[in-house]
């Protein structure tokens, strides 16, 4: 028989399967396609990622979703302008989860799981260098009775450009006097287990490190990716006090309470990219813009797409593990928003949409715009000779 | 075709940045070093278990150690491994690659009905390569080193396509064969938490299971001799970096480059 487009076959097995995983949340959907138009691979493809078909595909309970599901960044735009409140984030990652069960998953994705398995961090790197971003910051073991706990996540730890972003909040919360620590094993929070559908061996991560996070006191913990900061608000159970917080939103509450300030004018332009994960996902849109508009002769202009149509530099979803082409990152785009701002530095709050906008910018050869987190540009700031 | 009996050797080793060198006792310093399966027996693995989705069968694994292995062999039922055999004996300690080829190729013909043994070419902590064709020799079967893919011929014999010095090689074996596994040749699947939660227990033989002469295990059982055993220093980088514009820090690259280059 040969295959037509317009006709598939539907299997009971598949169909139970897909109603398991997705719970149904592809039912409200009414297949406007708005999705489609909005996705940001119908920018940089010829042909869109129909997320429309994929959802009347979860619908129908068929196969067959191929690669599209893992081109995802789970960047949500089309979940802010569905008319449905589909959830298509979470509809993508089961999809992706019954596609470890069918041994579909895209190369390099064990490899990365290995690397958390027996390491602890995505990265590949040994847990003996974990605290290598710390070397001569003197930072001591999280304590009961500290502020906060500084966690510092896979990214930053390890990365060595991330690196810096974790010495600059650092070096900000010591200049308000903030009491803070860090534990000596820090776990890797899951959030790419998550983002590449492996929901039980998530399921594992969590318990263990929620047990940890609590029998260690923890209450206000400020994570430095808002990736991990999601996971601590979405996918942790809450104890008593637990408050897992980004670093804008507390170095912003310093700011209220006039424990942070900054001293040294700062005569810039700049323009701040909304990563999806403070943005869309947590309505944390303020906080940095709090920060960035409490330097002195600093100038904020916004990029053409911002707040809650900012957008994605290509990095969430588990798109860190896989490879974008040239010519297809979306970081490109951005980069060239930002030139168009007239703007000296782009600024952001995310370790993923630093490294993925720094490449773009190298890329693009536009070495005149440097990419920054809030924390770096804040510590230049501090006006004490920093 | 008859289902295929794959047993898999496996070795627990320490992650290599986290162990040192002793120089008083010529052993390498473990006690703060955590483990790993050795990365090329997860290659080992997951080439056992494509071949059983290819031809049918099972999957064994074994591995001689003390019992803190026994989780890491869990790991391998969690990938997909039907069964899983600790030798664990202080008689078993201190075994060069003799004993240790010995006891495992003991440990073998006691799991019984089997028809092909793989191993990783060689473990990251000992480094050898001298296990797996040493396993072959005590079976007194045929073998096959570096292999980098395997299949069944029509006449029953073994095609293994193995990596040689400039090039690929391909030859065809009788089994039951012994074949050690090229690092890298595949992606080890991630573990399945489902056969994670049901998994068997592993099965602990020590040295009185297999009934052989203690003198041949361990320490005692070992010809080789270490006359030193030094830590090799890493070279340092510098960490320097160069500024200017990309032409200027091209420039300068150069510059550094010639100095170091004789022409």
């Amino acid at each position: 028989m040969s295959e037509s487009a317009s006709v598939c076959v539907l299997d009971d097995v598949a169909w139970q399967e897909v109603t398991a995983a997705t719970m149904g949340a592809a039912a409200p959907c009414f297949q406007c396609g708005v999705c489609t138009a909005v996705c940001p691979w119908g920018l940089v493809q010829k042909e869109p990622v129909s997320i429309r078909r994929l959802i009347r595909m979860a619908q129908l309970r068929v196969d067959g979703w191929g690669e599209a599901i893992w081109l995802c960044t789970t960047c949500g735009l089309c979940e802010a302008r569905c008319p449905r409140g589909v959830p298509v984030s979470e509809i993508i990652l089961a999809l992706r989860r019954l596609a470890w069960e069918r041994r579909a998953a895209p190369k390099g994705l064990p490899t990365m799981l290995w690397a958390i398995h027996w390491d602890g961090n995505p990265w590949d790197q040994p847990p003996s260098q974990r605290q290598a971003w710390a070397k001569g910051l003197d930072l001591k073991p999280f304590a009961v009775g500290d502020d906060l706990l500084l966690y510092v996540g896979c990214t930053a730890a390890y990365d060595r450009r991330s690196q810096r972003i974790a010495r600059s909040l650092v070096t900000l919360l010591r200049s308000a006097g903030v009491s803070f620590g860090i534990l000596p094993d820090e776990p890797c929070c899951g959030e790419s287990v998550r983002m590449v559908g492996q929901e039980a061996y998530l399921a594992e991560l969590v318990e263990g490190n929620a047990r940890r996070f609590k029998e260690a006191g923890v209450r206000t913990l400020v994570t430095v990716s808002p990736h991990c900061l999601d996971m601590f608000r979405t996918q942790y159970p809450s104890w008593d006090g637990f408050r897992p917080l980004h670093y804008t939103e507390y170095l912003a509450e310093l700011l209220d309470g006039g424990r942070l300030s900054f001293a040294r004018e700062l005569p810039v332009t700049v323009t701040y990219h909304d990563p999806c994960y403070l943005g869309r996902r947590h309505g944390i849109y303020d906080p940095p813009r709090k920060l960035l508009a409490a330097i002195p002769g600093l100038t904020l202009v916004e990029l053409p797409s911002s707040r809650e149509d900012a957008l994605c530099c290509g990095g969430g979803g588990g798109r860190m593990w896989l490879e974008t082409h040239a010519g297809e990152r979306f970081a490109d785009l951005r980069v060239r928003e930002a030139q168009g701002t007239g703007a000296e530095w782009l600024v952001t709050s995310c370790p993923f949409c630093i490294l993925c906008l720094e490449d773009s910018a190298k890329v693009l050869g536009s070495e005149q715009l440097k990419v920054v987190d809030v924390t770096e540009l804040a510590v230049r700031a501090l006006g004490d000779g920093r | 075709m008859k289902p295929l009996g794959i047993i898999v050797c496996v070795k627990v080793v320490p992650k290599p940045e986290e162990v040192s060198v002793n120089p008083e006792t010529r052993t390498l310093d473990r006690a703060k070093a955590r483990s790993e399966l050795n990365p090329p027996d997860m290659n080992a693995i997951e080439m056992a278990l494509a071949l059983r989705e290819r031809y049918g069968g099972s999957v064994s694994l074994l591995s001689m150690g003390p019992p803190f292995a026994a989780p890491y062999l869990q790991v391998g039922l969690a990938m997909g491994a039907d069964h899983a055999y600790l030798l664990s004996d202080r008689l078993f300690g201190g075994a060069d690659t003799l004993p240790t080829s010995f006891a495992l190729a003991r440990g073998i013909q006691k799991i019984g009905e089997w028809d092909l043994v793989l191993c990783g070419e060689e473990s990251s902590d000992g480094a050898t390569g001298q296990v797996p064709a040493g396993i072959a020799e005590w079976l007194d079967c045929s073998q096959a080193t570096y292999a980098m893919d395997l299949a069944l011929l029509p006449d029953g014999r073994l095609r293994a396509e193995r990596e040689i010095r400039g090039g690929h090689e391909v030859i065809a074996v009788s089994l039951p064969a012994v074949v050690s596994v090229k690092l890298g040749v595949n992606e080890p699947r991630f573990m399945d938490m489902e056969l994670r939660r049901t998994a068997p227990a592993v099965t602990v033989w020590n040295a009185s299971d297999l009934g052989v002469d203690p003198a041949s295990l361990g320490f005692e059982g070992s010809p080789t001799v270490v006359g030193a055993v030094w830590q090799a220093k890493s070279p340092e980088r510098r960490r320097e970096f160069l500024d200017g514009t990309l032409q200027e820090k091209a420039r300068l690259l150069a510059e550094r480059i010639r100095a170091l280059v004789s022409f």
